[in-house]
């Protein structure tokens, strides 16, 4: 589904992103892990259109997207969220869900302003399809409370849902269970199979080693910005290389 | 839940600020009661103005310190249109309108990529061009220092020739121009204003074009107050380019922080807060201006919510007491 | 022709310089953008003009008592209204306000204190023109160009050789990692503050005798110094004394051989292309973030 080509992303001297090519399978959770400053955040930079790489292109359902802004990668069905939570905070729980929304909803600025029919129509659809969204991250219960009022736990389930409204193919995760504690961990686990069974592929990085090694089905790992090894997760558990990595790293 | 979680209750959320502009209405009921009549005329088509300004700045978060630039626009091209093309006065308005639209939309294009100081700046200079061009007009189609005569309101031929009259025309002003931005705001458009605003990053992540939404922000706060600006020629029949220095953009974005941003009512009350006390503070004459100039310092020295911050979080402090708190984009 | 005209040039330059560096200062210490130095530097020229006409005392006095006071009200400023407002955590628009509520009372206040009509500045030499490569000038614009140049190499070598001036480019760059290294970033931010407003102070004593004293004095120039500072990088020190002097330069000749009446025009239409064009200025000052 996405194959990354030799990307390379450089800042000044500092070649945070070395040459990395990466494929990610259609209907399966892929992870990316690596020590801190591995270079995987701004890898999915890359990939979500908030950098363009020096070099190396990136490839989605055979369209290049590398270089794409933002929008346009999120429009092709990528969604992505955040390591650092990204809410719109003053907006309420729903109101961050229908903006999650946006790409696939078809009312223009004037259909807007004057409120046409198919327009009322399209936002009841709108709303009711959001809390359905809510329920499935169980938070429907603040639906109407202001997105900065929620737990941290909370925020970054608020995140998952809000990627998942654009009904993507594939999903980004950028450190979901930061923060989190392990009843949650496993409500995330648990979550992450159920994003799986709407057909959504799933991206991760994430730091948490019994979280990743139980529900990815593949792993690769960044180091120093290079691709150190990639494979099962029991084929990684037993990389010399990767134990290297994280023991002498760190 | 659900059917409230759509929220058509525009007729609730009209009340307050129909209510509010009734009252100002009180007036027409006074006999020989000419010049707050005229007063409250003003107001009306600065709620208009200042409701525009409230799209881009208060929801879109996007700052505009020249905004008379297109209150300019409204009311010189409305009245050249009609002076010289003899074209009726409400199509004239809307033409203006239209092309202040327009302007707003092709400034908005490169300044979209600004940042709030940057972009302030960007707007005071468009300001003084615009001023600029006014007072130097090509050909003196402005009639540059004289400033500019035009009829007074007139619609299929029947003459608002009183401010009694054209007080109706204003509240009915007011009622489609607040109708559309409610229903604007409260809509996916509206929505993707506010994501710009709280998070622009996250909104073009969320696949909002954000360049496109800000040009969208811009000419729609563009066409309210160039409509103001034609409402305003044709209510007194003559401008000044005074009117339109920076000072007026200056006052426009008082009054929104005054009354709160991101509402439907707080223009209004901002609108009429200030202008109530410009006007109480004639009294003092020579004195006016810096009297004003130290009473606005202090009430952004010691409420920096505006006055109705300070008011909005007492409500909101009632209201978390009695009910459930709610959070929202456009909190009435 | 094009004698006169460079050095008119040079003279507008000089202020633009002052007013520039002022607004650069300011953003680099604070991050903020002030609407006051253009009336600072009306309330420079006025009371220049008290120091010197009304009470009589010798120029260089009228301008060390005048730059004084200007500090002074800076520093207040900084301390009584911007910190203050930076403390309470509000939106910056209201900063932006307060400074524009202040250069209100400022416009006003002069008007109060001096009366309304332009004041009459002395001249400053006994001589009422001078002649410089065949060209008669009036010495107080050579004193402009000369004062402004001076004030430019002074505070270069004050931020650059001085251990103050150091501690002040560290307080501006990195405040925190400053404040660990025990410089009193609070005082150091006043002190930028207190120095932009010296600075516009002596522009307005210089330009006061040349235009006369009035209320608007500076608001004009104050805004198209804002030009000056963009195009040569806002937040650039350097960049602000080159981009005055170019805005200057700019406008006369602009005046000079193509039209006087869009003569105000020249400063906005620059400001607002390289604002779209070149945000980052001449001297490439990565202030500017984008989406």
């Amino acid at each position: 589904m996405l194959t990354t080509d030799k990307v390379t992303v450089k800042f000044g001297g500092l070649t945070a992103v070395n040459q990395v090519s990466v494929h990610v399978e259609a209907h399966r959770i892929t992870g990316l892990i690596g020590p801190n400053g591995a270079g995987k955040t701004t890898f999915f930079n890359c990939i979500s259109g908030v950098y363009r790489p020096n070099s190396g292109s990136v490839i989605f359902e055979g369209n290049h997207i590398e270089g794409k802004k933002p929008y346009q990668v999120n429009r092709a069905g990528i969604s992505r969220t955040y390591q650092i939570i990204n809410l719109f905070k003053k907006m309420n729980v729903l109101e961050n869900v229908l903006v999650g929304m946006h790409p696939r909803l078809k009312s223009g600025y004037l259909s807007d302003m004057f409120r046409t029919p198919s327009q009322r129509r399209e936002e009841k659809a709108a709303y009711e399809r959001a809390y359905e969204w809510l329920k499935f991250v169980d938070l429907q219960d603040h639906a109407l409370d202001p997105a900065g009022s929620l737990s941290y736990g909370k925020q970054r389930l608020l995140e998952i849902a809000r990627s998942l409204a654009s009904t993507p193919k594939l999903i980004l995760l950028d450190e979901p269970a930061a923060g989190m504690n392990s009843k949650e961990k496993e409500e995330l686990d648990e979550l992450l199979k159920r994003i799986l069974e709407l057909g959504v592929t799933v991206l991760m990085v994430e730091h948490d080693m019994k979280l990743v090694m139980g529900i990815c089905h593949y792993l690769n790992v960044l180091s120093e910005g290079k691709l150190l090894a990639k494979g099962t997760p029991s084929e990684i558990q037993n990389n010399p290389d990767v134990i290297q990595a994280y023991l002498g790293g760190e | 839940m659900q059917k409230s979680l759509a929220n058509n209750s525009l007729g609730k959320k009209l009340i307050a600020p129909i209510a509010i502009l009734l009252a100002l209405g009180m007036p027409l009921y006074v006999r020989g009661a000419e010049y707050p009549l005229m007063l409250a005329c003003i107001i009306q088509l600065y709620v208009v103005a200042v409701s525009g300004l409230d799209i881009l700045f208060g929801y879109c978060g996007q700052i505009s310190l020249g905004h008379a630039a297109f209150y300019a626009i409204g009311a010189y091209g409305s009245a050249i249109l009609h002076n010289n093309l003899g074209l009726p006065i409400l199509f004239t308005m809307f033409v203006a309108a239209t092309l202040a639209a327009l302007v707003g939309a092709v400034l908005a294009i490169p300044a979209s990529k600004l940042v709030f100081h940057f972009l302030s700046l960007a707007t005071v200079a468009f300001g003084e061009i615009v001023y600029q061009f006014i007072v130097h007009s090509p050909g003196g189609i402005t009639k540059d220092f004289n400033g500019i005569f035009s009829a007074r309101l007139s619609i299929f031929g029947f003459e608002f020739s009183t401010y009694r009259l054209w007080y109706y025309f204003g509240l009915a002003c007011v009622i489609v121009f607040l109708t559309a931005k409610y229903f604007l705001v409260h809509s996916k458009t509206g929505r993707a204003f506010t994501a710009i605003r709280e998070n622009s990053h996250a909104a073009n992540g969320m696949g909002i074009n954000v360049r496109k939404y800000k040009v969208m922000a811009f000419a729609t706060s563009a066409f309210y107050t160039a409509f103001a600006g034609a409402m305003y020629i044709h209510l007194v029949g003559y401008v000044h380019p005074d009117t339109f220095l920076r000072k007026q953009s200056v006052l426009f974005l008082t009054m929104l922080l005054f009354g709160g941003t991101g509402s439907l009512t707080g223009p209004i009350l901002g609108v009429i807060s200030v202008e109530l006390l410009i006007e109480s503070l004639r009294v003092l004459q020579d004195y006016q201006g810096f009297v004003y100039g130290i009473l606005l310092l202090i009430v952004i020295v010691a409420l920096p919510g505006g006055l109705f911050g300070g008011f909005k979080n007492v409500w909101n402090l009632l209201a978390g007491r009695l009910g459930k708190r709610r959070g929202g984009a456009g909190a009435c | 022709m094009f004698l006169r005209l460079l050095i008119s040039g040079l003279v507008l330059g000089g202020i633009y310089s002052l007013i520039a560096l002022g607004y650069s200062l300011i953003y680099k210490a604070s991050g903020l953008m002030s609407f006051v130095q253009g009336d600072v530097m009306t309330l420079g020229a006025y009371l220049g003009l008290t120091f010197y006409r009304i009470l009589g005392l010798p120029f260089v006095v009228s301008l060390i008592l005048t730059v004084l006071c200007a500090f002074a009200f800076g520093m207040l400023l900084e301390k009584g209204v911007i910190r203050v407002l930076l403390n309470k955590n509000v939106l910056p628009i209201y900063v932006v306000l307060a400074t524009i509520a202040i250069s209100y009372i400022i416009q006003n206040g002069v008007q109060l204190g001096w009366g309304s009509i332009t004041q009459y500045f002395p001249s400053v030499f006994s001589k009422s023109s001078v002649k410089v490569l065949s060209v008669s000038v009036q010495p107080e614009a050579l004193l402009c160009v000369g004062a402004s140049l001076v004030c430019m190499v002074l505070l270069h070598f004050f931020m650059t050789r001085t251990r103050f001036g150091t501690a002040m480019r560290a307080a501006a760059m990195d405040p925190t990692a400053a404040y660990s290294c025990g410089i009193n970033v609070s005082m150091s931010t006043g002190i930028t503050w207190g120095l932009s407003a010296g600075l516009a102070a002596i522009a307005g004593m210089l330009i006061g005798p040349m235009y006369g004293v009035y209320a608007l004095l500076g608001s004009m120039i104050g805004s198209k110094g804002f030009s000056g500072a963009v195009i040569g990088g806002y937040g650039n020190m350097y960049g602000a004394m080159v981009g005055g002097i170019l805005l200057g330069l700019a406008e006369v000749f602009v005046t000079g051989y193509i039209s006087s009446t869009y003569k105000n025009l020249i400063a906005y239409i620059l400001l607002i292309t390289f604002l779209f064009l070149k945000p980052t200025g001449l001297f490439n000052e990565r202030a500017i973030q984008d989406d």
